[in-house]
Protein backbone atom coordinates (compact mmCIF):
# COMPACT_ATOMS: atom_id res chain seq x y z
CA UNK A 1 0.00 0.00 0.00
CA UNK A 2 1.05 3.73 -0.73
CA UNK A 3 2.29 4.65 2.45
CA UNK A 4 2.04 8.43 2.12
CA UNK A 5 2.42 9.29 6.02
CA UNK A 6 4.05 8.72 9.06
CA UNK A 7 1.20 7.76 11.70
CA UNK A 8 3.06 8.77 14.37
CA UNK A 9 3.82 12.31 12.99
CA UNK A 10 -0.09 12.47 12.37
CA UNK A 11 -0.97 11.16 16.15
CA UNK A 12 1.57 13.79 17.56
CA UNK A 13 -0.04 16.46 15.10
CA UNK A 14 -3.41 15.80 16.30
CA UNK A 15 -2.27 15.80 19.78
CA UNK A 16 -3.29 11.90 20.07
CA UNK A 17 -1.76 9.32 21.44
CA UNK A 18 -2.51 5.57 20.13
CA UNK A 19 -1.87 2.08 21.23
CA UNK A 20 0.34 0.09 18.85
CA UNK A 21 -3.54 -1.64 18.26
CA UNK A 22 -4.80 1.81 17.36
CA UNK A 23 -1.89 2.44 14.98
CA UNK A 24 -2.27 -0.37 12.75
CA UNK A 25 -5.93 0.32 12.65
CA UNK A 26 -5.32 3.55 11.70
CA UNK A 27 -2.74 3.29 8.83
CA UNK A 28 -5.02 1.04 7.63
CA UNK A 29 -8.00 3.23 7.48
CA UNK A 30 -6.12 6.00 6.12
CA UNK A 31 -4.31 3.61 3.65
CA UNK A 32 -7.77 2.76 2.67
CA UNK A 33 -8.82 6.83 2.46
CA UNK A 34 -5.64 7.80 0.29
CA UNK A 35 -6.08 4.65 -2.27
CA UNK A 36 -9.95 6.58 -2.87
CA UNK A 37 -8.27 9.74 -3.22
CA UNK A 38 -5.68 8.13 -5.79
CA UNK A 39 -8.70 6.85 -7.61
CA UNK A 40 -10.42 10.39 -7.74
CA UNK A 41 -7.09 12.15 -8.70
CA UNK A 42 -7.03 9.77 -11.88
CA UNK A 43 -9.95 10.65 -12.87
CA UNK A 44 -9.89 12.74 -16.42
CA UNK A 45 -11.55 16.13 -15.37
CA UNK A 46 -12.19 19.26 -17.46
CA UNK A 47 -9.78 21.63 -16.88
CA UNK A 48 -12.43 24.48 -16.22
CA UNK A 49 -13.26 22.49 -12.79
CA UNK A 50 -12.70 25.59 -10.71
CA UNK A 51 -14.96 27.95 -12.21
CA UNK A 52 -17.93 25.79 -10.62
CA UNK A 53 -16.37 27.07 -7.23
CA UNK A 54 -16.20 30.55 -8.17
CA UNK A 55 -18.85 32.85 -6.76
CA UNK A 56 -19.29 36.40 -7.25
CA UNK A 57 -19.55 39.08 -4.10
CA UNK A 58 -23.62 38.76 -4.26
CA UNK A 59 -22.86 35.55 -2.43
CA UNK A 60 -21.11 37.68 0.13
CA UNK A 61 -22.59 38.65 3.58
CA UNK A 62 -23.54 42.40 4.27
CA UNK A 63 -21.95 43.35 7.70
CA UNK A 64 -24.65 43.27 10.06
CA UNK A 65 -24.41 41.86 13.69
CA UNK A 66 -26.50 38.82 14.51
CA UNK A 67 -27.07 37.11 17.42
CA UNK A 68 -24.84 35.27 19.82
CA UNK A 69 -24.83 32.12 21.59
CA UNK A 70 -23.85 33.63 24.64
CA UNK A 71 -21.68 32.39 26.92
CA UNK A 72 -23.50 29.94 28.79
CA UNK A 73 -24.55 28.08 25.87
CA UNK A 74 -20.83 28.14 24.91
CA UNK A 75 -18.91 26.89 28.13
CA UNK A 76 -21.88 23.78 28.58
CA UNK A 77 -20.14 22.62 25.72
CA UNK A 78 -17.01 22.30 27.33
CA UNK A 79 -15.29 19.51 28.98
CA UNK A 80 -14.44 22.33 31.34
CA UNK A 81 -15.38 26.06 32.28
CA UNK A 82 -14.59 28.57 35.22
CA UNK A 83 -15.76 32.16 34.69
CA UNK A 84 -17.49 32.03 31.34
CA UNK A 85 -14.04 30.86 30.03
CA UNK A 86 -13.60 27.13 28.66
CA UNK A 87 -10.67 25.59 30.97
CA UNK A 88 -7.44 23.18 29.27
CA UNK A 89 -4.57 22.13 30.26
CA UNK A 90 -1.90 25.16 30.67
CA UNK A 91 -0.81 25.56 27.04
CA UNK A 92 2.55 28.28 27.40
CA UNK A 93 4.21 30.13 24.67
CA UNK A 94 5.29 32.64 27.31
CA UNK A 95 9.27 32.84 28.68
CA UNK A 96 10.06 29.28 29.76
CA UNK B 1 38.48 41.44 11.69
CA UNK B 2 34.61 41.97 12.13
CA UNK B 3 33.50 45.22 13.74
CA UNK B 4 29.82 45.72 13.84
CA UNK B 5 29.70 49.06 11.47
CA UNK B 6 30.25 46.08 8.70
CA UNK B 7 26.83 44.52 9.86
CA UNK B 8 23.87 45.18 8.06
CA UNK B 9 20.38 44.47 9.20
CA UNK B 10 17.70 43.01 7.02
CA UNK B 11 13.91 43.49 8.69
CA UNK B 12 10.77 42.04 7.08
CA UNK B 13 7.26 42.51 9.04
CA UNK B 14 4.10 40.24 9.11
CA UNK B 15 1.33 42.71 10.51
CA UNK B 16 -1.76 41.48 11.62
CA UNK B 17 -4.36 44.58 11.73
CA UNK B 18 -8.28 43.99 12.64
CA UNK B 19 -10.40 45.70 10.17
CA UNK B 20 -12.97 47.74 10.94
CA UNK B 21 -16.23 45.98 10.61
CA UNK B 22 -19.09 45.10 12.48
CA UNK B 23 -19.59 41.60 11.94
CA UNK B 24 -16.17 38.89 12.07
CA UNK B 25 -15.45 38.22 8.59
CA UNK B 26 -17.04 34.70 8.23
CA UNK B 27 -19.90 34.69 10.85
CA UNK B 28 -22.33 37.11 11.94
CA UNK B 29 -21.37 37.41 15.17
CA UNK B 30 -20.51 41.01 16.42
CA UNK B 31 -17.02 41.97 17.72
CA UNK B 32 -15.17 44.50 19.57
CA UNK B 33 -13.32 45.00 22.87
CA UNK B 34 -13.82 45.12 26.27
CA UNK B 35 -17.04 42.38 26.29
CA UNK B 36 -17.63 39.76 28.59
CA UNK B 37 -15.46 36.38 27.51
CA UNK B 38 -17.44 34.34 25.11
CA UNK B 39 -20.27 36.90 24.60
CA UNK B 40 -19.50 37.63 21.42
CA UNK B 41 -19.52 33.67 19.93
CA UNK B 42 -22.02 31.85 16.94
CA UNK B 43 -21.65 28.91 15.89
CA UNK B 44 -19.92 29.41 13.05
CA UNK B 45 -16.91 31.19 15.20
CA UNK B 46 -17.07 27.58 17.18
CA UNK B 47 -17.29 25.85 13.94
CA UNK B 48 -20.20 23.53 14.91
CA UNK B 49 -21.29 20.65 12.85
CA UNK B 50 -23.77 21.96 9.67
CA UNK B 51 -22.24 25.73 9.98
CA UNK B 52 -21.22 27.45 6.67
CA UNK B 53 -18.32 30.20 6.71
CA UNK B 54 -19.86 33.13 4.59
CA UNK B 55 -16.97 35.74 4.13
CA UNK B 56 -18.30 39.03 5.20
CA UNK B 57 -18.25 41.53 2.12
CA UNK B 58 -16.59 44.72 4.37
CA UNK B 59 -13.94 42.66 5.59
CA UNK B 60 -13.18 41.58 1.40
CA UNK B 61 -13.48 46.17 0.57
CA UNK B 62 -11.72 47.32 3.66
CA UNK B 63 -8.59 44.67 2.47
CA UNK B 64 -8.99 45.74 -1.22
CA UNK B 65 -9.28 49.64 -0.14
CA UNK B 66 -5.88 48.69 1.72
CA UNK B 67 -4.49 47.56 -1.54
CA UNK B 68 -5.55 50.55 -3.39
CA UNK B 69 -4.10 52.64 -0.78
CA UNK B 70 -0.80 51.28 -1.22
CA UNK B 71 -0.71 50.94 -5.03
CA UNK B 72 -1.11 47.11 -4.89
CA UNK B 73 -2.84 44.72 -7.54
CA UNK B 74 -6.52 43.17 -6.15
CA UNK B 75 -6.57 40.19 -8.82
CA UNK B 76 -9.78 39.16 -10.37
CA UNK B 77 -9.86 36.14 -7.56
CA UNK B 78 -8.93 35.31 -4.46
CA UNK B 79 -9.57 32.21 -2.07
CA UNK B 80 -9.12 30.72 1.17
CA UNK B 81 -7.21 28.00 2.56
CA UNK B 82 -7.35 25.58 5.56
CA UNK B 83 -4.29 26.16 8.14
CA UNK B 84 -4.23 23.12 10.84
CA UNK B 85 -2.79 23.15 13.56
CA UNK B 86 -4.08 22.04 17.30
CA UNK B 87 -4.00 24.31 19.90
CA UNK B 88 -6.95 25.83 21.95
CA UNK B 89 -7.13 29.33 20.67
CA UNK B 90 -8.74 27.65 17.58
CA UNK B 91 -12.05 26.21 17.91
CA UNK B 92 -12.00 24.54 14.69
CA UNK B 93 -8.50 23.16 14.17
CA UNK B 94 -7.47 25.08 11.57
CA UNK B 95 -7.41 28.59 10.78
CA UNK B 96 -9.11 29.95 7.93
CA UNK B 97 -6.63 32.44 5.69
CA UNK B 98 -5.27 32.96 2.40
CA UNK B 99 -2.21 30.99 1.10
CA UNK B 100 -2.25 31.29 -2.58
CA UNK B 101 -4.85 33.63 -3.38
CA UNK B 102 -4.49 36.69 -1.69
CA UNK B 103 -6.97 40.03 -2.25
CA UNK B 104 -3.91 41.88 -2.48
CA UNK B 105 -0.78 41.47 -4.31
CA UNK B 106 2.39 44.57 -4.07
CA UNK B 107 2.17 47.70 -3.43
CA UNK B 108 4.36 49.71 -1.29
CA UNK B 109 4.17 51.80 1.57
CA UNK B 110 6.50 55.17 1.42
CA UNK B 111 7.98 56.16 4.64
CA UNK B 112 10.07 59.17 6.85
CA UNK B 113 12.22 58.52 8.75
CA UNK B 114 13.51 61.06 11.65
CA UNK B 115 15.68 64.22 10.43
CA UNK B 116 18.51 65.30 12.04
CA UNK B 117 16.49 67.99 13.91
CA UNK B 118 12.66 68.07 15.04
CA UNK B 119 12.08 70.94 12.52
CA UNK B 120 14.02 69.43 9.16
CA UNK B 121 12.20 66.48 7.56
CA UNK B 122 14.17 63.33 7.46
CA UNK B 123 14.99 61.29 4.23
CA UNK B 124 11.73 59.30 2.49
CA UNK B 125 11.62 55.63 1.26
CA UNK B 126 9.55 53.01 -0.20
CA UNK B 127 8.88 49.75 1.67
CA UNK B 128 7.26 47.03 -0.76
CA UNK B 129 4.42 44.85 0.27
CA UNK B 130 4.85 41.33 -0.84
CA UNK B 131 1.14 40.58 -0.39
CA UNK B 132 -1.75 41.24 2.23
CA UNK B 133 -4.27 38.33 2.88
CA UNK B 134 -7.92 38.14 4.98
CA UNK B 135 -8.06 35.52 7.40
CA UNK B 136 -9.87 35.21 11.04
CA UNK B 137 -7.93 36.12 14.06
CA UNK B 138 -8.01 33.50 16.55
CA UNK B 139 -9.05 33.25 20.57
CA UNK B 140 -7.67 34.92 23.66
CA UNK B 141 -5.54 32.49 25.89
CA UNK B 142 -4.52 33.38 29.76
CA UNK B 143 -2.86 31.28 31.65
CA UNK B 144 -3.86 30.76 35.69
CA UNK B 145 -2.28 28.12 37.36
CA UNK B 146 -1.82 25.18 36.14
CA UNK B 147 -4.78 25.33 33.43
CA UNK B 148 -5.25 28.15 30.65
CA UNK B 149 -8.25 29.83 30.03
CA UNK B 150 -10.30 30.55 26.44
CA UNK B 151 -12.34 33.04 25.58
CA UNK B 152 -13.66 32.86 21.91
CA UNK B 153 -14.90 36.45 21.68
CA UNK B 154 -11.55 37.74 19.36
CA UNK B 155 -12.10 34.09 17.21
CA UNK B 156 -13.17 35.16 13.70
CA UNK B 157 -12.50 38.66 14.07
CA UNK B 158 -11.56 40.37 10.23
CA UNK B 159 -7.62 39.93 10.34
CA UNK B 160 -5.89 41.82 7.00
CA UNK B 161 -2.13 40.14 7.33
CA UNK B 162 0.34 42.69 5.46
CA UNK B 163 3.40 40.75 4.43
CA UNK B 164 6.60 43.21 3.53
CA UNK B 165 9.65 42.71 1.23
CA UNK B 166 13.02 42.85 3.31
CA UNK B 167 13.35 46.03 2.71
CA UNK B 168 13.90 47.84 6.02
CA UNK B 169 17.64 48.20 7.48
CA UNK B 170 17.19 49.72 10.74
CA UNK B 171 15.05 49.15 14.20
CA UNK B 172 14.05 53.13 12.58
CA UNK B 173 13.04 52.12 9.70
CA UNK B 174 10.77 49.55 11.39
CA UNK B 175 9.19 52.21 13.19
CA UNK B 176 8.94 54.43 10.83
CA UNK B 177 7.47 52.33 8.93
CA UNK B 178 4.58 50.94 11.11
CA UNK B 179 4.18 54.95 11.89
CA UNK B 180 2.91 55.23 8.31
CA UNK B 181 0.95 51.96 7.83
CA UNK B 182 -0.92 53.18 10.96
CA UNK B 183 -1.80 56.60 9.34
CA UNK B 184 -2.53 55.25 5.94
CA UNK B 185 -5.15 52.55 7.74
CA UNK B 186 -6.79 54.95 10.13
CA UNK B 187 -6.71 57.52 7.39
CA UNK B 188 -8.44 55.57 4.94
CA UNK B 189 -10.78 54.12 7.59
CA UNK B 190 -9.76 50.57 7.06
CA UNK B 191 -8.86 49.89 10.32
CA UNK B 192 -8.90 51.87 13.80
CA UNK B 193 -5.02 50.11 14.68
CA UNK B 194 -5.52 50.54 18.25
CA UNK B 195 -2.64 48.87 19.47
CA UNK B 196 -4.01 49.31 23.54
CA UNK B 197 -6.75 47.15 22.49
CA UNK B 198 -4.69 44.75 20.25
CA UNK B 199 -5.91 45.94 16.77
CA UNK B 200 -2.78 45.59 15.38
CA UNK B 201 -0.05 42.90 16.03
CA UNK B 202 3.03 42.20 14.30
CA UNK B 203 5.49 39.98 13.49
CA UNK B 204 9.38 40.90 13.12
CA UNK B 205 11.71 38.69 11.09
CA UNK B 206 15.42 39.57 11.27
CA UNK B 207 19.02 38.68 10.21
CA UNK B 208 22.30 40.56 9.56
CA UNK B 209 24.84 39.72 6.70
CA UNK B 210 27.63 41.73 5.21
CA UNK B 211 26.44 44.33 2.68
CA UNK B 212 26.00 43.24 -0.76
CA UNK B 213 26.02 39.48 0.65
CA UNK B 214 23.47 37.06 0.60
CA UNK B 215 20.26 36.90 3.57
CA UNK B 216 21.58 35.73 6.65
CA UNK B 217 19.41 33.11 8.57
CA UNK B 218 16.30 35.12 10.03
CA UNK B 219 14.68 34.77 13.28
CA UNK B 220 11.09 35.48 14.10
CA UNK B 221 9.99 36.93 17.04
CA UNK B 222 6.18 36.97 17.22
CA UNK B 223 3.16 38.99 18.30
CA UNK B 224 4.89 42.06 19.57
CA UNK B 225 1.96 44.43 20.22
CA UNK B 226 3.41 48.15 20.08
CA UNK B 227 5.84 49.97 17.81
CA UNK B 228 8.50 49.97 20.42
CA UNK B 229 8.34 46.84 20.73
CA UNK B 230 9.09 45.87 17.48
CA UNK B 231 11.76 48.77 17.29
CA UNK B 232 13.62 47.08 20.85
CA UNK B 233 13.00 43.29 19.27
CA UNK B 234 14.98 44.85 16.04
CA UNK B 235 17.82 46.33 18.04
CA UNK B 236 18.22 43.62 20.67
CA UNK B 237 17.99 40.86 17.71
CA UNK B 238 20.75 42.50 15.60
CA UNK B 239 23.00 43.28 18.52
CA UNK B 240 22.20 39.52 19.47
CA UNK B 241 22.97 38.05 16.17
CA UNK B 242 26.28 39.89 15.77
CA UNK B 243 27.22 38.92 19.27
CA UNK B 244 26.49 35.37 18.09
CA UNK B 245 28.36 35.51 14.34
CA UNK B 246 31.60 37.44 15.83
CA UNK B 247 31.66 34.28 18.51
CA UNK B 248 31.82 32.27 15.67
CA UNK B 249 28.37 30.63 15.49
CA UNK B 250 25.72 30.22 14.10
CA UNK B 251 22.18 31.62 14.02
CA UNK B 252 19.51 29.56 14.77
CA UNK B 253 16.47 29.69 12.15
CA UNK B 254 13.82 29.89 15.24
CA UNK B 255 10.59 31.50 16.74
CA UNK B 256 11.03 34.03 19.58
CA UNK B 257 9.13 35.97 22.00
CA UNK B 258 9.97 39.30 23.91
CA UNK B 259 9.40 39.95 27.14
CA UNK B 260 8.27 44.31 26.95
CA UNK B 261 8.67 44.14 30.82
CA UNK B 262 12.28 43.07 30.82
CA UNK B 263 13.34 44.47 27.64
CA UNK B 264 14.74 40.62 26.01
CA UNK B 265 13.65 38.34 23.19
CA UNK B 266 13.36 34.45 24.02
CA UNK B 267 12.80 31.39 22.25
CA UNK B 268 9.65 30.00 22.29
CA UNK B 269 9.20 26.32 23.12
CA UNK B 270 8.44 25.02 19.59
CA UNK B 271 4.79 24.11 19.37
CA UNK B 272 5.66 20.53 18.31
CA UNK B 273 5.37 21.24 14.67
CA UNK B 274 3.43 23.80 14.32
CA UNK B 275 4.62 24.71 11.02
CA UNK B 276 3.57 21.57 9.24
CA UNK B 277 -0.16 23.12 9.12
CA UNK B 278 -1.05 21.02 6.08
CA UNK B 279 -2.71 23.70 4.15
CA UNK B 280 -5.74 22.73 1.48
CA UNK B 281 -8.25 24.98 0.00
CA UNK B 282 -11.64 25.58 2.25
CA UNK B 283 -14.42 23.66 1.09
CA UNK B 284 -16.76 25.67 2.13
CA UNK B 285 -15.93 28.75 1.31
CA UNK B 286 -15.92 29.00 -3.05
CA UNK B 287 -13.38 31.08 -4.55
CA UNK B 288 -14.75 34.68 -4.64
CA UNK B 289 -14.19 36.75 -8.09
CA UNK B 290 -14.19 40.13 -7.39
CA UNK B 291 -15.44 42.77 -9.93
CA UNK B 292 -13.09 45.69 -11.60
CA UNK B 293 -16.49 47.74 -10.81
CA UNK B 294 -15.83 47.53 -6.67
CA UNK B 295 -12.59 47.77 -7.09
CA UNK B 296 -13.07 51.23 -8.73
CA UNK B 297 -15.54 52.29 -6.42
CA UNK B 298 -13.49 52.08 -3.81
CA UNK B 299 -10.58 53.58 -5.55
CA UNK B 300 -13.20 56.66 -5.31
CA UNK B 301 -12.52 56.01 -1.49
CA UNK B 302 -8.69 56.39 -1.37
CA UNK B 303 -7.37 59.49 0.32
CA UNK B 304 -4.96 61.65 -0.65
CA UNK B 305 -1.28 60.18 0.80
CA UNK B 306 0.06 61.36 3.76
CA UNK B 307 3.03 62.48 2.39
CA UNK B 308 1.85 64.15 -0.75
CA UNK B 309 -0.17 65.98 1.06
CA UNK B 310 2.95 66.85 3.04
CA UNK B 311 4.68 67.52 -0.24
CA UNK B 312 1.50 69.82 -1.18
CA UNK B 313 1.87 71.41 1.92
CA UNK B 314 4.97 72.77 2.04
CA UNK B 315 5.48 73.15 -1.89
CA UNK B 316 2.57 74.87 -2.72
CA UNK B 317 0.71 76.50 0.58
CA UNK B 318 4.64 77.47 1.56
CA UNK B 319 4.38 76.00 5.31
CA UNK B 320 7.55 74.67 6.97
CA UNK B 321 8.02 70.81 8.23
CA UNK B 322 7.20 70.97 11.41
CA UNK B 323 3.39 72.39 10.67
CA UNK B 324 3.01 69.79 7.75
CA UNK B 325 3.77 67.50 9.30
CA UNK B 326 1.87 67.61 12.01
CA UNK B 327 -1.34 68.76 9.81
CA UNK B 328 -1.10 65.63 7.80
CA UNK B 329 -0.52 62.81 10.73
CA UNK B 330 -4.31 63.44 11.29
CA UNK B 331 -6.84 63.57 7.95
CA UNK B 332 -9.43 65.00 10.14
CA UNK B 333 -7.23 68.01 11.35
CA UNK B 334 -5.96 68.66 7.63
CA UNK B 335 -9.35 68.32 6.10
CA UNK B 336 -9.96 71.09 8.78
CA UNK B 337 -7.13 73.00 7.94
CA UNK B 338 -7.62 72.79 4.32
CA UNK B 339 -11.58 74.32 5.00
CA UNK B 340 -9.55 77.70 6.84
CA UNK B 341 -7.65 77.86 4.16
CA UNK B 342 -10.34 77.76 1.34
CA UNK B 343 -12.41 80.39 3.50
CA UNK B 344 -9.08 82.62 3.54
CA UNK B 345 -6.32 81.62 1.02
CA UNK B 346 -4.15 84.57 1.72
CA UNK B 347 -2.39 83.01 4.70
CA UNK B 348 -1.87 79.09 4.88
CA UNK B 349 0.88 79.71 6.97
CA UNK B 350 -0.96 82.02 9.46
CA UNK B 351 -3.73 79.63 9.61
CA UNK B 352 -1.60 76.49 9.99
CA UNK B 353 0.36 78.44 12.89
CA UNK B 354 -2.81 78.41 15.18
CA UNK B 355 -4.37 74.62 14.01
CA UNK B 356 -1.08 72.61 15.04
CA UNK B 357 -0.24 74.62 18.32
CA UNK B 358 -3.19 76.47 19.73
CA UNK B 359 -5.76 74.34 18.40
CA UNK B 360 -4.20 70.84 19.04
CA UNK B 361 -3.30 71.88 22.61
CA UNK B 362 -6.84 73.24 23.38
CA UNK B 363 -8.63 70.19 22.09
CA UNK B 364 -5.88 67.58 23.73
CA UNK B 365 -6.52 69.27 26.64
CA UNK B 366 -10.05 69.47 26.42
CA UNK B 367 -10.52 65.70 25.52
CA UNK B 368 -8.15 64.71 28.31
CA UNK B 369 -5.68 63.59 25.56
CA UNK B 370 -2.42 63.11 26.98
CA UNK B 371 -0.16 65.65 25.10
CA UNK B 372 3.14 63.55 25.20
CA UNK B 373 2.02 60.16 23.24
CA UNK B 374 4.25 57.96 21.72
CA UNK B 375 2.50 55.15 19.97
CA UNK B 376 -0.13 56.89 18.17
CA UNK B 377 0.78 58.18 15.00
CA UNK B 378 -2.42 60.34 14.03
CA UNK B 379 -3.05 63.16 17.07
CA UNK B 380 -5.15 61.64 19.26
CA UNK B 381 -7.85 64.36 18.71
CA UNK B 382 -11.28 64.85 16.96
CA UNK B 383 -12.57 67.60 15.50
CA UNK B 384 -16.23 66.72 16.18
CA UNK B 385 -16.73 68.77 18.95
CA UNK B 386 -14.07 71.45 18.20
CA UNK B 387 -15.97 74.96 19.12
CA UNK B 388 -14.39 76.65 16.65
CA UNK B 389 -15.14 76.40 12.69
CA UNK B 390 -12.65 76.85 10.01
CA UNK B 391 -14.48 79.89 8.59
CA UNK B 392 -13.84 81.15 12.22
CA UNK B 393 -10.60 80.57 12.48
CA UNK B 394 -9.89 81.83 9.02
CA UNK B 395 -12.01 85.04 9.95
CA UNK B 396 -9.55 85.73 13.19
CA UNK B 397 -6.40 85.08 10.87
CA UNK B 398 -8.07 88.03 8.72
CA UNK B 399 -9.00 90.33 11.52
CA UNK B 400 -4.53 90.02 12.30
CA UNK B 401 -3.62 90.19 8.44
CA UNK B 402 -5.22 93.46 8.08
CA UNK B 403 -4.17 94.73 11.02
CA UNK B 404 -7.26 95.20 13.07
CA UNK B 405 -5.35 93.34 16.09
CA UNK B 406 -2.16 92.43 16.46
CA UNK B 407 -0.28 88.76 16.90
CA UNK B 408 -0.74 88.63 20.54
CA UNK B 409 -3.92 89.74 20.41
CA UNK B 410 -5.13 86.64 18.11
CA UNK B 411 -3.98 84.34 20.95
CA UNK B 412 -6.16 86.52 23.25
CA UNK B 413 -9.06 86.36 20.95
CA UNK B 414 -8.71 82.44 20.22
CA UNK B 415 -8.53 81.26 23.79
CA UNK B 416 -11.58 83.05 23.67
CA UNK B 417 -12.85 81.45 20.76
CA UNK B 418 -12.05 78.12 22.25
CA UNK B 419 -14.29 78.98 24.81
CA UNK B 420 -17.32 80.24 23.80
CA UNK B 421 -17.71 79.18 19.74
CA UNK B 422 -18.34 83.35 19.16
CA UNK B 423 -16.53 84.61 15.67
CA UNK B 424 -13.38 86.87 16.36
CA UNK B 425 -14.84 89.87 15.05
CA UNK B 426 -17.45 89.75 18.12
CA UNK B 427 -14.85 89.01 20.42
CA UNK B 428 -12.58 92.07 19.50
CA UNK B 429 -15.42 94.21 19.48
CA UNK B 430 -16.63 93.06 22.68
CA UNK B 431 -13.47 93.23 24.28
CA UNK B 432 -12.84 96.41 22.89
CA UNK B 433 -9.52 94.98 21.21
CA UNK B 434 -9.68 97.00 17.51
CA UNK B 435 -6.27 98.61 16.75
CA UNK B 436 -6.58 102.21 15.59
CA UNK B 437 -5.36 102.29 12.46
CA UNK B 438 -6.88 105.42 11.97
CA UNK B 439 -3.48 106.77 9.63
CA UNK B 440 -5.35 110.78 10.06
CA UNK B 441 -5.49 110.58 14.06
CA UNK B 442 -2.34 108.87 14.50
CA UNK B 443 -0.63 110.82 12.09
CA UNK B 444 -2.09 114.08 15.13
CA UNK B 445 -0.94 112.18 17.91
CA UNK B 446 2.77 111.46 16.43
CA UNK B 447 3.69 115.06 16.08
CA UNK B 448 2.41 115.54 19.46
CA UNK B 449 4.78 113.03 20.87
CA UNK B 450 7.82 114.31 18.80
CA UNK B 451 7.14 118.15 19.74
CA UNK B 452 7.24 117.37 23.70
CA UNK B 453 10.77 117.97 24.75
CA UNK B 454 10.80 115.20 26.95
CA UNK B 455 11.92 113.48 23.77
CA UNK B 456 14.12 115.27 22.14
CA UNK B 457 16.91 113.24 23.12
CA UNK B 458 16.09 110.34 21.70
CA UNK B 459 15.16 112.17 18.30
CA UNK B 460 18.43 113.29 18.34
CA UNK B 461 20.06 109.88 18.99
CA UNK B 462 17.73 108.68 16.13
CA UNK B 463 18.72 111.26 13.60
CA UNK B 464 22.49 110.13 14.39
CA UNK B 465 21.99 106.74 13.38
CA UNK B 466 20.71 104.91 16.45
CA UNK B 467 18.26 103.20 14.92
CA UNK B 468 16.81 101.49 17.92
CA UNK B 469 16.53 105.25 19.62
CA UNK B 470 12.84 105.35 17.99
CA UNK B 471 11.62 102.70 20.08
CA UNK B 472 11.56 105.28 23.00
CA UNK B 473 9.38 107.41 20.94
CA UNK B 474 6.69 104.23 20.41
CA UNK B 475 5.46 104.26 24.36
CA UNK B 476 4.10 107.28 24.76
CA UNK B 477 1.95 107.17 21.51
CA UNK B 478 0.86 103.90 22.51
CA UNK B 479 0.05 104.98 26.22
CA UNK B 480 -2.00 108.08 24.22
CA UNK B 481 -4.06 105.36 22.29
CA UNK B 482 -4.59 102.98 25.14
CA UNK B 483 -2.85 100.56 23.21
CA UNK B 484 -5.02 100.34 20.36
CA UNK B 485 -2.59 101.66 18.09
CA UNK B 486 -1.48 99.75 15.09
CA UNK B 487 2.71 99.12 15.72
CA UNK B 488 3.54 98.24 12.14
CA UNK B 489 1.70 101.96 11.22
CA UNK B 490 3.73 103.98 14.26
CA UNK B 491 6.58 102.73 13.38
CA UNK B 492 6.21 103.76 9.36
CA UNK B 493 4.06 107.16 10.48
CA UNK B 494 7.22 107.78 13.09
CA UNK B 495 10.42 107.05 10.41
CA UNK B 496 8.24 109.27 8.14
CA UNK B 497 8.09 112.11 10.53
CA UNK B 498 11.70 112.05 11.56
CA UNK B 499 12.77 111.96 7.78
Amino acid sequence: MAEGFDIDHLAKLARLSLTAEEKALYSSQLNSILGHFQALAQADLPATIDDARVVRESALRSDVPGPSLGAAAVTRIAPAARDGQISVPRVVDDEA
Amino acid sequence: MSSSAEWEVVIGLEVHVQLHTRAKVFASSSWGFGQEPNEQVDPVVLGLPGTLPVVNREAVEKSILFGLVVGAEIPARCAWDRKNYFYPDNPKNYQLTQKDFPVVIGGSVEIELPGPSRNVMGEHKRVRIHHAHLEEDVGKLSHAGSGSLVDYNRAGVPLLEIVTEPDLRSSAEAEAFLRSLVAMLTQAGVADCDMEKGQLRCDCNVSIRHPGAPLGTRTETKNLNSISSVRDTVIYETARQIRELEAGRAITQETRGWNAELGRGYVLRDKEDAHDYRYFPDPDIPTLELSRATVERLAKQVPENLYDRQRRYMDTLGLPFTAASVLVANRELAEWFEAAVAAHPANPQGLANLVANDLLRDLAAASGAPTGFEEAAPAPVSLASCPIKPAQLAGLVKLTDDGVISKQQAKEVFAEMFKSGQDAAAIVDAKGLRQNSDTGELEKIVQEVIADPAVAKSIAEYRAGNEKAINALKGPIMKRTQGKANPGLIDQLLRKALG
